[in-house]
């Protein structure tokens, strides 16, 4: 079970080789939770909306990608940066144990939760025990 | 905007030494590509910016509600405090859950950021939205660049 979720080495832009753009993006901080019919993918991509947030599966590739879409005005120049990019890029490796029809996504606050439910085969259940 | 700062370092450090040059083609953003981009202890991460008649900040708090962040200005000093829940929860049915990752910061957090001069504190303003705290401090009204006209002799 605990290769359920692998993190994918190379983000996505990297093998489009779109190197300007790489250098852009940063790399969500994620919690990755167990539940007993789930798994729970938690986020933080501060400043992506809705709108903006990209969820996609492709090949039991989950890719999470979200544009920071901040409304500045003209005229700004920085002082000082922590967050040096304009977009959030991860992806993630998913094991067949996911029901990849059944994923669920929402985004509040800017904190991503992505619920990853297991297929019916995979669920832990309890066995009752019969009296003899 | 904030890529700027970005792109001047590198350019810098770029032009002798090839040794970094190499090393930056096989790491091509160190920070970035890090799974600790975010070391311990600097939640929310934060970006100053400067107009002509305002400073701006921005704090990046996801999961935050407006009201779970104090702001407080003294002596240019920004203080930001809050509290950020755990999303995982180990008091859930009492049973600890089998964790994969743990990279989101959670808990109490304080920091502190030292703001340029000249910034008039009684007219700050804080919006909220999608996670991002904007803090606008307006310059002063001596301080705010004005032209001189010349005036013919």
């Amino acid at each position: 079970m605990n290769n359920v979720v692998r993190t994918a080495t190379q983000s996505p832009l990297q093998e489009r080789g779109d190197i300007k753009r790489t250098q852009e993006t940063l790399l969500p901080a994620v919690d990755i939770i167990e539940e007993a019919s789930a798994l729970k993918l938690i986020a933080d991509m501060p400043g992506v909306t809705r709108e903006s947030l990209k969820v996609e599966l492709d090949n039991n590739v989950l890719s999470l990608e979200g544009e920071i879409a901040l409304n500045m005005p003209e005229g700004l120049s920085a002082l000082h940066a922590e967050v040096r990019g304009q977009r959030f890029a991860r992806r993630f490796n998913l094991s067949h144990e996911v029901d990849s029809d059944a994923i669920t996504a929402s985004i509040t606050n800017g904190v991503v939760t992505i619920t990853l439910p297991k297929k019916d085969s995979h669920r832990s259940r309890r066995i009752d025990v019969q009296a003899a | 905007m904030f890529d700027d700062i970005k792109r001047f370092e590198i350019g810098s450090s770029q032009q002798l030494d090839w040794f970094r040059q190499l090393l930056d083609g096989f790491l091509p953003d160190g920070s970035a590509m890090d799974i600790r981009a975010v070391p311990r202890g600097s939640f929310p991460m934060i970006n100053l910016a400067r107009s002509d008649d305002a400073v701006r900040v921005y704090v990046f708090a996801a999961g935050l509600a407006p009201s779970d962040l104090a702001i407080d200005i003294q002596d240019n000093v920004l203080t930001l405090r809050g509290k950020r829940e755990p999303a995982i929860g180990s008091n859930e049915d009492g049973s600890s859950r089998p964790v994969f990752r743990r990279e989101r910061p959670s808990g109490e957090f304080v920091r502190a950021i030292a703001l340029p001069d000249g910034l008039d504190a009684e007219r700050a303003e804080a919006h909220h939205a999608h996670g991002v705290f904007e803090i606008v401090l307006p310059k002063r009204e001596e301080l705010k660049p004005r032209r001189i006209d010349v005036q013919a002799a």
